[in-house]
């Protein structure tokens, strides 16, 4: 049992990154941003890119791989959903989608379809009062909590944050106090992707990197966003958590291979009893 | 019938129809609903495998078919409930986790669904009827016929006062509430007949083939309807059949391609072509978002551009 919980944590810390990033980018635009998953599998495959066939060693690709998808993340936006903003919310659906569907692709182009792994070296796993805890464990601890601190760090101390959290409360008003609203939406999207490209190694070293990654955990993602309340960043975090330790304890009476039916009868639920999340606020639009 | 032209022609051309009834189930969801469902293969796949599970269970084809589009129809009215009340963003992700679901499903559960080795044998309505020759074109005609029935059937039902009610839902929900009517009953008929739609697109895909197994069913069929529908123009039913047929020539056509470029593999080409689709879908919702058909317009709406 205490093993399941330390493996349980292990996959809702690294969903909490996505979920982070997805919740971060619907909070401040009210998009729910479908491409996420590729976003992941993008910045798994440049940061092998950067560690297998540069010989950077990993902490140093991943941070290529993430200033890289932040990069893109920024230029997608850029390119494509700041000319559907003002359009109905539906459109920017499909447009991500489409999105999901060109980089998920691009990376196919390069990488085909065989899974890899990065070049890392093998540790044993380290014993705590009896629980196995692998070196990837700590590092995705390590990582994930750090990643977290700076985001938390970013949002409730500086100006950007300030500035993300009045958008996200009321556009129309934060508009009128001089919020420059390009300027902002930029950083969310930047932060969005390094985060979501930071899950892409973490799930390369837990398990491997294929080009549909992503898209396999596209609705684990969307299920922790939802249940820790979609509008509210850091509960996405908690709500990340849940899900992770929901889906290991169901390996006790499921077969492992439906953990994703157990993430669609998490959300399922919730949806219909409370739709606004586990620890979000109160808010629900129709 | 031994000519391979005419054989190609046919086998396009039934791609086209299948493509088509999917195209014009989304265009109903989300064309004429505003219902986004990412799911949409699943759907497609649940008629598919209902389908073909029946037939080989020893149901007539037609019965089989039957079975199909009324369980797709029931599952997506159920599963539009589970997010109906809340805004379209919720039902995008819900489809689209049942679609996952119901793949993982069908790939898993090897006694009812004999999982990654696939149902085969699954046998063609009218099959036998006018001898093996003709097999591919009789079922040609019959898949076109569906394909009438259903254009007609929903031409019909863009035009009656339930196809104004779901635009107005589509276009402001609100609205429609104030004026009495319920929001989440249009929603959910909308939804359902969709399915019931994409059940019979899966049937036809089933018997097309007679073999499924789950890696025929991917999130690129969804990709496909949702290029017919952005490149028809949502809400225009011709719009969609028009546009079906043109992407399946441009899909089908530039097969040729690899032969003119020899250094192309099959798996790049597929992710090429995969590429464009994403692009193409995004630059034609950025530079032609009502696509090139034209929702039939309603009386008022007409009256009022005249004047």
């Amino acid at each position: 049992m205490g093993q399941l919980i330390v493996n349980g944590l292990t996959t809702g810390m690294i969903l909490a990154l996505p979920a982070l990033a997805l919740a971060l980018s619907f909070s401040v635009l009210r998009f729910a941003n479908y491409a996420i998953g590729s976003y992941v599998t993008l910045g798994a495959f440049v940061t092998w890119w950067a560690n297998v066939l540069l010989g950077l060693p990993l902490w140093a690709a991943a941070g290529v791989g993430a200033a890289s998808v932040a990069l893109s993340a920024v230029a997608i936006d850029y390119l494509a959903y700041r000319k559907l903003r003002e359009r109905s919310g539906l459109t920017l659906l499909v447009a991500s989608m489409g999105v999901s569907l060109a980089l998920e692709n691009l990376v196919r182009l390069f990488a085909g379809n065989s899974p890899r792994a990065f070049d890392v070296a093998v540790a044993r796993p380290h014993r705590f009062f009896g629980l196995r805890l692998h070196q990837e464990q700590l590092v995705i601890l390590v990582t994930v909590l750090a990643a977290l601190t700076v985001v938390w760090l970013i949002f409730r101390f500086t100006r950007l944050g300030r500035a993300m959290r009045a958008i996200a409360d009321n556009p129309s008003l934060a508009a009128v106090r001089g919020i420059e609203r390009g300027k902002v939406i930029a950083a969310v999207w930047g932060m969005s992707g390094a985060l979501a490209a930071l899950a892409g190694v973490l799930i390369g070293l837990d398990t491997s990197l294929e080009p549909q990654m992503g898209w396999n955990y596209l609705l684990p993602i969307f299920t922790a966003a939802i249940l820790g309340g979609i509008a509210s960043p850091m509960a996405a975090v908690a709500g990340a958590l849940v899900l992770g330790l929901a889906e290991e304890v169901s390996t006790l009476f499921l077969p492992p291979h439906y953990r994703m039916i157990v993430a669609f009868a998490i959300m399922a639920m919730l949806l219909m009893v409370r739709p606004w999340g586990l620890f979000g606020r109160k808010w629900v639009t129709r | 019938m031994g000519d391979p032209m005419t054989a190609y022609l046919i086998a396009t051309l039934c791609v086209v129809v299948i493509i088509t009834l999917a195209g014009l189930a989304l265009n109903l969801q989300w064309g004429m609903g505003g219902l986004v469902n990412f799911g949409l293969f699943g759907f497609y796949m649940l008629g598919a495998y209902v389908c073909g599970l029946l037939v080989k269970a020893g149901l007539g084809p037609l019965a089989a078919m039957a079975s199909a589009i009324l369980v797709t129809m029931i599952v997506s009215a159920l599963v539009s409930l589970i997010s109906i009340r809340l805004s379209e963003d919720y039902l995008a992700i819900v489809t689209l986790g049942f679609a996952e679901c119901i793949r993982l499903f069908i790939s898993y559960e090897d006694w009812l669904t004999m999982g990654t080795l696939g149902v085969s044998g699954i046998t063609r309505p009218f099959a036998g009827v006018l001898g093996s020759d003709w097999g591919d074109i009789l079922f040609l005609l019959f898949s076109l016929a569906m394909l009438g029935i259903v254009f007609a059937l929903i031409s019909l039902l863009a035009a009656s006062p339930f196809g104004r009610l779901m635009r107005a839902t589509r276009d402001d929900p609100d609205i429609v509430a104030s004026l009495g009517r319920s929001v989440l009953a249009i929603r959910l008929r909308c939804f359902a007949v969709g399915g019931a739609i994409l059940g019979l697109a899966g049937s036809l895909h089933a018997f097309y083939y007679s073999y499924i197994d789950p890696t025929q069913f991917t999130a690129i069929i969804t990709a496909y309807a949702f290029m017919a529908v952005v490149i028809g123009g949502r809400g225009s039913n011709t719009g969609v059949l028009i546009a079906s047929v043109i992407l399946v020539l441009l899909l089908e056509g530039s097969r040729f391609l690899v032969d003119y470029f020899p250094g192309l593999d099959g798996q790049t080409f597929a992710s090429l072509r995969l590429i464009a689709v994403g692009i193409a879908l995004v630059v034609l919702l950025i530079m032609k978002p009502s696509g090139f058909g034209r929702e039939r317009p309603t009386v008022l709406a007409a009256s009022l551009r005249n004047s």
